[in-house]
């Protein structure tokens, strides 16, 4: 027996979300890495659309935050290099068959890149920003990667699959651009 | 297979100095480790600390030069051994995620500890901790859920169990019954001298741990998990190193020291999944084993005693870290509601019992609140229960209301 999480409203701010994200995250890579066939291509799949969501939603919104503290362009900036680092392993990765015995290992490669990413970002970048902004601005921003989320999620439910599918297909970096189509919308209109 | 350490030549002291080169290793991953690594790592760092300040405050207390430059020697390389061993860890992994090891090493070595120890007394305390940090696993998983969002069983992996143990406010008792009656060093079986040492060591570095990780979260909530889980783990040390023969020497205690060292690098090297850390403990053991000798070599010229009559000459049988989840149910079944009463055991609460958990208790304690919160925020708490139900009806999870 063990609990599950109702779902996002009880992850109430910016911050708590993106940690909420990061544990996925390493789950989602622990599915993949325990899966085969079909089921390892759509816990990839998955993966990808929730990396996709998640570091968008960092770069359109947390980033630019971190941005406005003292020496926030020098904590940005480190973790846009560890960013970088890894969307070139995903992209490596994107063109491979999930069943290509060098799949796990490039797979593993993102993995540390990802989790070494998360943690940096949870030390050196979150708890400034916590530090900084009001519980209700904090708020305030989880609402708009909560609507990304809505429109994009990463574990479609059943009726809504065809059209989340289709929305969000093809490489990591054509998904990351809808994703960020829908964050900037669901920013200006908030 | 009988392995005599006092047979075997380690490598000479003189050759153990390691450069920066090979104290830099790689660290074990994240979370694709065998979760029994991290914990056989997390013992060995309670080890080799508990080894560092003993030297520490035997060269405080010693007056001759030589013996000082001698334990100064050997203390330097068991501070390489703290780096090596304790740098195993990842850095990927939170100060929390190391909590939740911290407290499986706490669960399935005294596990492990009781079930071996030939002394009834012994045993009972044991036992009677046990039941504690098995309390405290649950407390820090919740927590971990909470602000973390991810469950516990992704670290302990199924093996050991995430339920109430003796609930954690029920632990905070008047000092003075923390103090336990000590083996006599004359009549105690070898084995029962080196389980206290390492019970007390691990005991002791947990405690070190929560002193000086719990001020640097930021949630209100694990701030005061940490004090009050590092409070009890004061009375745990008090407990274990009480323990202890006090008429034991400074010398005669370093000899245990290093022996009860070889004896885990063994165990150790023995169970070990991962080959490359098992090269490690290997290697640890073949320097540990000139510590002996010279620990040794030390003894016989201070005191004109011959150590290796007070040890076996065959290692025991390996410390083993595995699942213990029968015997905990069957404590927790039998012992939940245990206190302390002087240097006993005791099943009823006692005046003194009373008195000291109405006044620390004043305030809802903070292992409480965690579940509260928890119970919450996801509408349940979080526990990871292979076997069925919890053995104690009245600790059984109840729906949220």
């Amino acid at each position: 027996m063990s609990t599950t999480e109702k779902q996002y409203s009880s992850t109430e701010d910016l911050i708590d979300l993106l940690k909420a994200q990061h544990g996925q995250i390493r789950d989602l890579f622990d599915e993949v890495m325990h899966s085969q066939g079909q089921e390892r291509k759509e816990a990839f799949r998955a993966l990808v659309r929730l990396l996709a969501v998640h570091e968008t939603a960092e770069e359109e919104i947390v980033h630019p935050m971190a941005r406005r503290i003292p020496g926030g362009d020098g904590i940005v900036d480190d973790r846009l290099a560890e960013e970088r680092a890894a969307k070139e392993t995903l992209s490596e990765l994107d063109g491979m068959d999930t069943d290509d015995p060098a799949f796990l290992k490039t797979l593993d490669k993102l993995r540390m890149d990802v989790l070494t990413h998360a943690r940096a970002e949870e030390r050196y970048e979150f708890e400034r920003i916590q530090d900084e902004f009001s519980p209700a601005q904090l708020k305030g921003f989880a609402a708009a990667v909560r609507a990304a989320q809505a429109t994009a999620p990463t574990r479609p439910h059943p009726g809504t699959e065809s059209a989340t599918k289709n929305m969000l297909m093809g490489p990591p970096v054509a998904i990351m651009d809808r994703v960020r189509d829908m964050i900037r919308e669901a920013r200006d209109k908030g | 297979m009988a392995f005599n350490p006092f047979e075997h030549r380690g490598i000479p002291i003189d050759d153990q100095f390691r450069n920066w080169g090979q104290l830099d290793v790689a660290p074990v991953d994240p979370d694709n480790s065998d979760p029994y690594t991290k914990c056989r790592i997390i013992a060995l760092n309670g080890l080799e600390v508990e080894a560092i300040m003993y030297s520490h405050h035997f060269a405080r207390m010693c007056p001759d030069i030589e013996t000082k430059r001698q334990l100064a020697k050997v203390r330097y390389v068991e501070q390489q051994q703290q780096k090596v061993v304790n740098w195993l860890l990842p850095g990927q992994a939170s100060v929390l995620e190391t909590t939740i090891s911290y407290e499986q090493v706490a669960t399935d070595l005294t596990g492990w500890v009781a079930r071996m120890e030939p002394d009834p007394y012994l045993k009972a305390c044991y036992e009677f901790g046990l039941l504690e940090d098995f309390d405290h696993l649950y407390r820090y998983a919740n927590l971990y859920e909470m602000i973390e969002h991810r469950k516990a069983e992704k670290i302990v992996d199924g093996l050991t169990e995430v339920m109430p143990g003796r609930p954690t406010y029920q632990q905070h008792r008047n000092p003075v019954d923390n103090v336990r009656e000590p083996y006599d060093r004359d009549a105690a079986a070898p084995l029962s001298k080196l389980h206290a040492l390492t019970i007390m060591a691990a005991e002791q570095q947990t405690m070190n741990f929560y002193m000086n990780m719990g001020p640097l979260y930021m949630e209100p909530i694990a701030r005061q998990l940490y004090q009050e889980i590092g409070m009890v783990e004061e009375e745990h040390v008090t407990h274990y190193e009480s323990m202890l023969d006090p008429n034991e020497t400074w010398y005669e205690r370093l000899v245990n020291h290093e022996y009860n060292e070889c004896y885990l690098y063994y165990s150790f090297m023995q169970t070990e999944s991962d080959p490359r850390v098992k090269g490690i403990w290997e290697l640890h053991l073949n320097m540990e084993l000139e510590h002996l000798r010279l620990a040794c070599d030390m003894m016989r010229q201070a005191e004109g005693r011959d150590p290796e009559a007070m040890l076996p000459r065959e290692l025991p049988e390996p410390v083993t870290f595995e699942p213990n989840k029968a015997y905990i149910r069957e404590l927790l079944a039998t012992q939940i509601d245990y206190t302390t009463l002087g240097t006993g055991i005791v099943w009823e609460a006692h005046e003194r019992f009373e008195a000291m958990q109405d006044k620390i208790n004043a305030e809802r304690p903070s292992t409480e609140v965690v579940i509260d919160e928890h119970r919450h925020k996801f509408g349940d708490e979080y526990r990871l229960q292979t076997e069925g139900a919890h053995p104690v009806p009245r600790l059984r999870d109840k729906p949220y209301e």
